[in-house]
């Protein structure tokens, strides 16, 4: 069940909406913060809040790429592929996180430290190539700077 | 907020406020400012479509999904300038007799989210939002919504079923937006940088500014400049400018001397020009017609390291990620497209894949429900004309000759 | 008025609707997939792209309107080359494995093909591969097939109400999933199995035995359940109906269905279907011919008639048979047995409502159309869950708060509750208060209607006893709406007529109804339960509803009926079964139920259906009552006669026989065959020749015939005139209402899933709903320290049965709630009752139940 404080959060953002359906995507993300990935169990928990319908809101869930289906590392990468950064090399640092560190895309490491997402451009281009450590972005990378930068997270 | 302030920030408001709604949305009109989201539609005839409807509320939502691969213009100006957009959206909002405004900010861009909601607690804690502004009596209040990760839903209609907490699938037109938006009432969607732009027009007025750079499409132009260039950046120029002057001039050229291949003018969805053909104004009539569009003004510079199927099959594993499977034509022939490179970029290509290749993308282009199959098949279909040749190669040598 | 021209046709519209409905009124057909009439347009497929003048691409006929002046093209080189490619994108991921897929020959990607399709395909890649999904017990999904249209989605979202399913995921990886992606969990309606296009929803009921093209017969009939009286076309092959589906167009539920109607079906093939008379002879049921069997009957009440005479003899009637049988049956006990002690199990609610409702407001008061829900203002639902017990007209009611009508709830309808705007629960079994206040609130505002109306007069007798304020959540912004509103409708359940003041609730009702001009609608769960009542099986009315105390009716049938009509008026249902208990009653004839079952406090009516003379039974099914009977003679099932049902809106419609059976008789020819044997010669030859006779004699269904049902709508009153005004004085209303405790009281679920001893017979509906389960609120649950999902022993003083439990969020109160649907174990067995003294239905309100944790202990072990 959600604690008081996050039911008056939803509350608030509720009210900032002419509808409540509006709220489900917000609400998405603090089920995401609180159990670290939307379970079923954390999907109905927000459309009993919301008094919307379970399928409905698993169907949303599903549509976006940034609302986890499975649970994650401590730490996600979040390591972008697409053209800028491929021309500058990003899939070499792909292979180098899966050689030095286990990682596969979409996986996580044995000590459940790290997952690894390819992702599309995070708009960080002139920086290429470029990635997200949990919120923080970090650009113009090579696999010397990735082992000082994921040094950082334990 | 104090450096903003400084620069004059916020003083439009005040005297925007003593004008007419119609007079501001004149103004805009005079300054020939075109939406700078991609569509390039001209902003005075959006909000007067708007304002004409007589359902009230309206809404005025800005979109800050942007996610055109190569792109980085909106959340530069956001994390650089924030205010600058909200007094935009106070501006227009009471050009529009909007109460209500929404920031529909990409997911991914954390920094920008910070910031934007430092700003805006600033701005109402300065009551330059709120339900009295400056004592003026006039109301807007802004709320930052944050995307979840879907290009799409940068493409309006899908935006506004995103906002309503759906899955963000385009709605057929008509009705447009700007009589059946948000939550059915008439909504107005604009890029950040058309926001963006709103102040210095009501500084300069619509006369001076429509005099700046191009008469065709008046203002200054953000440019996000990526790829293979000494100095890749975003860079605010004339509308006036070249892509060779942006590359060479501005981003200094390839960064090892290297033959620049292949250009991207406007973002992934933009089909691709040969490094021989840039010498092309960077406005939306001039690059329509070199075979190209302006889109979200992302230059992608390639340098003949580069391989092109690759990069087409990169591009072609974008669209397929993004559709969102509303259409047949975007939702299938992006999947089938993305495997037909795929093989040819590994080598298992087949002579007949040229013709389909461009067969299925020609099904794909105008047959597709909203713009994103029309970029995806653009953009192969630009591939395909300017370097047909490295296809083929592949194909026949059965390999890629590039090192990856 | 919009004119358009449509491939050189001019093209005339009233109203603005799609370019492809423009075209369909001309006759032209134009190619879709995602698009259904029943839906909002999608636009999604790209089949239906025409070509408009002065459009820079083709465009949606589905999702764009017909303009005037607009010069539209539906064929072309071009268009047909489109279509042709969306079809080959459709295709590369669609496995071709049309031999084995039940939807073939009705494929509507196959016939699409068939006409535009590419001649081969040039997708070489790798196929989409997702396994067949059987994880539900009555539905199968198979996502390689699916066409990604949203057609089930938007059916189950946008019509059914339910948005059980959804779209999960994006792009080229996007399936449709249930909930839990496994099992439906759902209303299983079956709408997304009949709006689906392809094969990827599929019935495992006739999984790979089905081929249209095989079925022998297809006849439309109407569904055995309830009282909607849904339409549908039966597929029979092998003398066994295969399948059922609804039809766009046909009936009132134009092409949807409920659980029941869509996999229900199956009963009548039922192993446990008797097929030869049987007749008790020393302490045992054997069986026995016909002619000994019907002379036995014959001889029996011919006596017990000349001992006693004819009031000794009882006869219950069944709302499952057709109006034609139910006539023949109290004719035969008016007419032959010299009694009027005919009534039915609607008794217990229905037959007692309607019958208190039409007194005291007139014939005809309940005849409203369900369509008309959706135009509702404001809808007042009291007594029950419509979406429950009568599904089809729920989703009227959906439909309306869709469309922004106020819906209210009093009392418990979960099927409701994302759809109500106010859901208000009186305390447990008070409903009468608040409805009373209610009334004197609004009688207070409005006033009179009428001077000399006996409604006015007795709502004004009402309001000296009452204040008409009452402190209840909710009430207030009632009362307003019901003030605010122009078009009201009023939907009853039959809880609260199961009250021992249930006449209360009703006065009340009866008059909002008057005051506020409402339209009101009388759930019902059995197919034909107005039927039984305009066919005379009621003891005080003859048919037509004509009373029997007034002589010149009583004239008119003893005319067409050549002989005298007894005149004592006969017993209500309950007082049958008391009468029996008490010797008063000797014989008792039952047509076509299952009183032992049906009614509260079964051990009692065990017991006085057991002291009888003579118990005679006539049913498909050896039922609890048949066990009991001294003759049970074998009649036909829904399926395997012709005749007419009556729904809730009094809508006459045609049950056609669809397969032919060599064992039983029509109840109709059962009852014809002893009367003759008694002396009265009934010698009709088929349904057809019942209905010229009492379309003859009853001045309701006046010059009726087949062909005119088979043809149009036949709404009541046909061209008969109903009896209009008050007909009865008011009898004078219960005041005091007695306080219940905090303990916990037992009530009756009416599930959606099943509907007595039929469903009970479905294999289908007991896959969905397999065993009997007591419902508790979650408050209690926790009190007692019970999980869901527990074994329990559930106690009350008429006695006790074990079952799961299953915690319902949305019980509120001391309620505990238990359906009367499973062989052994019906809530029924637990109830007692008090009987209301005016409608004389059983009040079953505080029925004192606990309930015990079973706990297994192994004995005998070291
Ligand atoms: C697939 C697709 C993606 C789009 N993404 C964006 C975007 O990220 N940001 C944006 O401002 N406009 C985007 N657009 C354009 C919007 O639909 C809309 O035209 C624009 O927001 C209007 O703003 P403007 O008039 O200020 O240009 C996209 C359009 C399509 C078809
Ligand atoms: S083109 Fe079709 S499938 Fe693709 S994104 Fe647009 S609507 Fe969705
Ligand atoms: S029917 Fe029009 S797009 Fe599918």
């Amino acid at each position: 069940m959600f604690n008081d404080g996050i039911l008056k959060e939803i509350e608030e953002i509720r009210d900032k909406y002419p509808d409540r359906k509006s709220a489900l995507i917000p609400s998405l993300y603090i089920a995401q913060r609180e159990y670290g990935w939307l379970s079923n169990e954390a999907l109905r928990l927000v459309a009993d809040n919301l008094n919307l319908p379970e399928a409905t809101v698993r169907a949303t869930a599903s549509f976006y790429s940034l609302f986890k289906n499975k649970p994650t590392g401590r730490h996600l990468i979040q390591l972008c592929t697409n053209v800028s950064c491929m021309i500058l090399g990003s899939e070499k640092l792909k292979d180098f996180l899966g050689s030095k560190y286990g990682l596969e895309p979409g996986g996580t490491t044995a000590d459940g430290r790290f997952s690894l997402l390819i992702v599309e451009c995070i708009g960080a281009c002139d920086g290429a190539p470029s990635m997200l450590v949990n919120e923080d972005s970090y650009d113009e990378l090579t696999e010397q700077n990735i082992d000082v930068i994921l040094g950082k997270y334990r | 907020m104090e450096d903003y302030l400084k620069t004059g920030g916020y003083e439009n408001i005040s005297r925007a406020f003593d004008l007419k709604p119609a007079d501001i949305i004149d103004e805009v009109k005079m300054s020939g400012l075109k939406g700078r989201g991609g569509a390039g539609f001209p902003t005075a005839m959006k909000w007067s479509f708007a304002s004409a409807d007589p359902k009230f509320p309206k809404y005025l939502i800005c979109n800050a999904d942007e996610a055109e691969p190569g792109t980085f213009k909106d959340k530069v100006l956001i994390e650089k300038n924030p205010h600058l957009l909200i007094e935009g959206m106070i501006l227009s909002a009471y050009a529009l007799k909007a109460e209500y405004g929404y920031i529909y900010l990409r997911g991914e861009y954390y920094n920008a989210k910070e910031i934007l909601e430092k700003a805006i607690k600033e701005a109402y804690e300065n009551n330059f939002l709120g339900d009295d502004i400056l004592k003026s009596n006039i109301k807007f209040h802004i709320s930052l919504y944050v995307g979840a990760g879907a290009y799409i839903c940068g493409e309006e209609t899908a935006l506004l079923d995103s906002i309503e907490g759906k899955r963000g699938q385009p709605r057929s037109k008509p009705p447009f937006p700007v009589n059946v938006g948000a939550w059915g009432m008439p909504t107005i969607v604009n890029n950040v940088e058309t926001l963006a732009n709103i102040p210095h027009i009501m500084r300069v007025g619509g006369k001076v500014y429509s005099e700046i750079g191009n008469p065709e499409s008046p203002g200054p132009k953000l440019y996000s400049v990526s790829g293979c260039v000494r100095k890749p950046g975003l860079y605010e120029l004339d509308m006036g400018v070249t892509l060779r002057e942006i590359i060479y001039d501005y981003a200094g050229g390839t960064s090892n001397g290297r033959y620049l291949k292949a250009v991207i003018p406007g973002g992934v969805s933009a089909p691709v020009l040969p490094g021989d053909k840039i010498d092309c104004i960077m406005d939306y009539t001039s690059l329509s017609k070199a075979g190209s569009m302006l889109g979200s003004a992302a230059v992608i510079a390639m340098d003949d390291s580069v391989c092109m199927v690759k990069v087409a099959l990169r591009i072609m594993k974008f669209f397929e990620h993004e559709s969102c499977g509303k259409c047949t034509p975007c939702r299938e022939g992006t999947v089938w497209l993305r495997k037909i490179l795929e093989r040819i970029e590994q080598g298992n290509g087949r002579k007949e894949d040229m013709n389909l290749l461009s067969e299925i993308s020609m099904n794909i282009s105008g047959k597709s429900f909203c713009a994103l199959g029309d970029g995806a098949a653009g953009a192969l279909l630009g591939m395909l004309r300017h370097f047909r040749d490295e296809f083929e190669e592949h194909i026949e040598e059965e390999n890629c000759k590039f090192e990856s | 008025m919009i004119t358009l021209t449509i491939n050189s046709e001019e093209v005339r519209l009233e109203e603005p609707v799609s370019i492809l409905e423009a075209a369909g009124s001309a006759g032209i057909k134009i190619p879709t997939l995602c698009n259904h009439e029943l839906l909002k347009p999608f636009g999604g497929c790209r089949l239906c792209v025409v070509d408009v003048e002065r459009m820079p691409k083709l465009v949606n006929s589905c999702s764009i309107n017909a303009a005037d002046g607009m010069i539209v093209k539906t064929e072309s080189e071009e268009i047909s080359r489109v279509r042709r490619s969306m079809l080959e994108f459709l295709l590369i991921n669609h496995p071709l494995d049309c031999a084995y897929c039940d939807k073939a020959g009705e494929c509507e990607l196959q016939d699409a093909v068939m006409q535009y399709g590419p001649p081969s395909g040039r997708f070489m890649e790798e196929k989409r591969k997702v396994p067949e999904s059987h994880e539900d017990p009555v539905l199968a999904r198979n996502m390689e097939r699916c066409i990604v249209c949203s057609r089930c989605v938007r059916m189950c979202d946008e019509v059914q109400g339910a948005s059980a399913i959804g779209m999960i995921n994006r792009g080229g990886r996007t399936v449709v999933e249930p909930f839990s992606s496994k099992s439906f969990d759902c209303e299983y309606c079956g709408n997304c199995l009949t709006a689906c296009p392809v094969g990827s929803i599929l019935s495992r009921q006739y999984m790979h035995n089905y081929r249209p093209w095989q079925m022998d017969s297809r006849t439309k009939t109407v569904c055995a359940y309830c009282g909607v009286g849904c339409s549908f076309v039966t597929q029979v092959r092998d003398e066994a109906i295969v399948r059922v589906a609804p039809e766009a167009g046909l009936g009132l539920n134009n092409g949807l269905l409920c659980s029941k109607g869509m996999f229900g079906f199956d009963f009548t093939t039922s192993a446990r279907r008797i097929k030869k008379p049987l007749i008790r002879k020393n302490g045992n049921l054997v069986e026995s011919t016909w002619d000994e069997a019907l002379d036995f009957v014959a001889l029996r009440l011919k006596e017990i008639k000349d001992e006693r005479g004819g009031d000794a003899i009882a006869g219950i009637a069944s709302s499952r048979c057709t109006n034609e049988e139910n006539y023949i049956f109290q004719k035969f006990l008016r007419m032959v047995c010299g009694s009027n002690n005919i009534d039915s199990i609607s008794r217990t609610g229905y037959a007692a409502a309607q019958k208190y409702f039409e007194n005291l407001l007139g014939q005809g008061i309940s005849a409203n159309i369900i369509s008309g829900l959706k135009n509702s203002e404001t809808i007042l639902v009291l007594g029950g869950d419509p979406t429950a017990v009568n599904p089809v007209l729920g989703i009227s009611i959906r439909a309306a708060a869709g469309k922004g009508a106020h819906v209210v709830v009093i009392g418990h309808a979960p099927g409701l509750d994302r759809f109500s705007e106010i859901v208000i629960s009186p305390p447990d079994f008070r409903e009468a208060e608040l409805i009373e206040a209610l009334l004197i609130d609004i009688y207070g505002v409005k006033g009179k209607r009428s001077e000399n109306n006996i409604m006015d007069r007795s709502i004004s007798e009402l309001s000296e006893g009452i204040s008409g304020k009452i402190d209840i959540n909710g009430y207030n912004e009632l009362r307003e709406i019901l003030l605010n509103s122009s078009s009201i409708s009023i939907v009853l359940g039959m809880d609260l007529v199961q009250r021992s003041d249930g006449h209360r609730s009703l006065f009340a009702l009866a008059g909002l109804t008057y005051l506020l001009e409402a339209r009101l609608y009388l759930l019902s769960e059995r197919p034909n339960e107005q039927g039984l009542i305009d066919s005379g099986c009621v003891p005080d009315m003859l048919p037509g509803g004509r009373l029997l105390s007034i002589p010149d009716f009583r004239r008119r049938y003893e005319n067409a009926w050549g002989g005298p009509v007894p005149e004592l008026e006969g017993r209500t249902l309950m007082e049958i079964i008391e009468a029996a208990g008490n010797k008063e009653i000797r014989a008792i004839y039952v047509m076509g139920d299952n009183p032992v079952y049906n009614l509260p406090d079964s051990q009692y009516v065990r017991k006085s259906l057991g002291s009888l003379d003579l118990l005679v039974v006539q049913d498909i099914f050896l039922s609890e009552t048949a066990e009991l009977a001294d003759v049970v003679l074998p009649a036909r099932g829904w399926s395997e006669k012709t005749g007419t049902y009556t729904n809730l809106e009094r809508r006459i419609q045609l049950l056609r026989k669809v397969v032919n059976v060599s064992y039983g008789k029509d109840d109709w020819k059962i009852i014809s065959d002893i009367s003759s044997k008694m002396g009265y010669e009934m010698d009709y030859t088929d349904a057809e020749g019942i209905m010229e006779e009492l379309a003859r004699v009853s001045p309701l269904y006046r010059n009726l015939t087949y062909s005119e049902i088979a043809e149009k709508e036949n709404l009541w009153p046909y061209y008969g005139e109903p009896l209009r005004g008050e007909l009865k004085e008011l009898p004078p209303l219960t005041r005091d209402s007695n306080d219940f405790g905090d303990d916990l009281y037992l009530a009756i679920e009416r599930p959606l899933f099943h509907s007595g001893s039929l469903s009970n017979s479905s294999s289908a509906l007991l896959k969905i709903s397999p065993e009997p389960m007591i419902k508790i609120g979650p408050s209690h649950a926790g009190r007692l320290n019970i999980s869901d999902g527990d074994m329990v022993s559930v106690s009350t003083d008429r006695g006790s049965l074990d079952m799961k439990i299953c915690i319902d969020k949305t019980l509120k109160g001391n309620i505990l709630l238990m359906s009367n649907n499973y062989k052994g174990k019906g809530v029924c067995q637990l109830l007692c009752y008090n009987l209301d003294h005016i409608t004389k239905a059983p009040g079953i309100e505080g029925c004192k139940v606990s309930i015990r944790k079973m706990t297994y202990e192994f004995e005998g072990q070291v």
